[in-house]
């Protein structure tokens, strides 16, 4: 049973990425991306990470994906405005001939290790209590700089969207 | 029973299409979302060897990457709406200002 919810799940992930680079339309692509990290989030809870399985709906699909179609919506993109790229399939054989060894490589060095049990546990690995115990035991510090970087990620968003005279020169003037 | 490599299948295959994405498409919002894509597989390999070792500080890292991705995003967009305000355009081949100032 988990076998094949993890074989639906895998599909879906790759097709939803695959969908993503395939189609012009970025309104596509990103419910393309939108499926597949919902399905990454489905492997998540296949692996026993349930606080990481709420964290990645809730801010993936739920935050992120939802901003990017906001804005895409909201800048209302139209077909002429997008860029053309009539070297896009022979660019995208070009980074698969890229890729594949290095996929080759690292897959041939993982299949060399010990196999081990993978299917979901009845312990508390990965629940909000032990992850919350070993973040505040172990990575306060990065946990401290994390909250640092978000405030000037804020700072920097609001700054950067502000109404002001652009000083950037438009096309054709 | 599901193996290590097939996870590890499913995650380098996010990867490699977030960098064929990265290679191969010129509009700006595929390419932050291929960026999206690759962490994404990195957050999935990671997380398959945290179930692997039965230790949760990939778990914590992962964490720490999506925190990364979330900040990424106010900032990314933010930017894009700026540069496609000014230009008009998503393509990336003719946001160049850095490097050529006074050009295009």
């Amino acid at each position: 049973m988990v076998d094949f919810i993890f074989i639906g799940l895998s599909i879906m992930a790759i097709a939803g990425a695959i969908a993503m680079i395939i189609y012009k339309n970025p309104m596509y692509s990103a419910l393309g991306v939108l499926i597949s990290m919902l399905s990454v989030a489905g492997m998540f809870a296949l692996l026993n990470a349930t606080f990481l399985f709420l964290v990645q709906i809730i801010v993936y699909a739920g935050a992120i994906m939802t901003l990017i179609l906001f804005i895409l919506m909201f800048l209302n993109i139209n077909d002429e405005d997008l860029p053309a790229e009539p070297k896009k399939f022979k660019l995208i054989a070009l980074g698969a001939a890229v890729m594949i060894p290095l996929n080759v490589l690292i897959l041939s060095a993982v299949s060399k290790l010990p196999e081990k049990d993978l299917s979901i546990t009845e312990t508390d690995f990965g629940d909000i209590k032990p992850i919350g115990i070993e973040l505040f035991d172990n990575w306060l510090v990065a946990f401290e700089l994390i909250s640092i970087l978000l405030l000037i990620a804020l700072l920097g968003s609001v700054v950067l969207a502000k109404k002001r005279k652009s000083k950037i020169k438009k096309q054709g003037e | 029973m599901i193996s290590l490599t097939s996870y590890a299948f499913v995650s380098m295959m996010l990867f490699s299409i977030g960098v064929i994405g990265v290679i191969a498409r010129r509009n700006i919002f595929v390419i932050y979302m291929s960026i999206e894509m690759m962490l994404n597989g990195v957050n999935l390999f990671l997380v398959t060897f945290a179930r692997y070792h039965f230790n949760m500080d990939p778990q914590i890292v992962s964490i720490m990457v999506i925190a990364i991705a979330a900040a990424e995003a106010a900032v990314f967009l933010s930017v894009i709406i700026l540069l496609y305000r000014s230009r008009k355009s998503l393509d990336t081949d003719i946001f160049t200002i850095l490097s050529q100032g006074e050009k295009s």
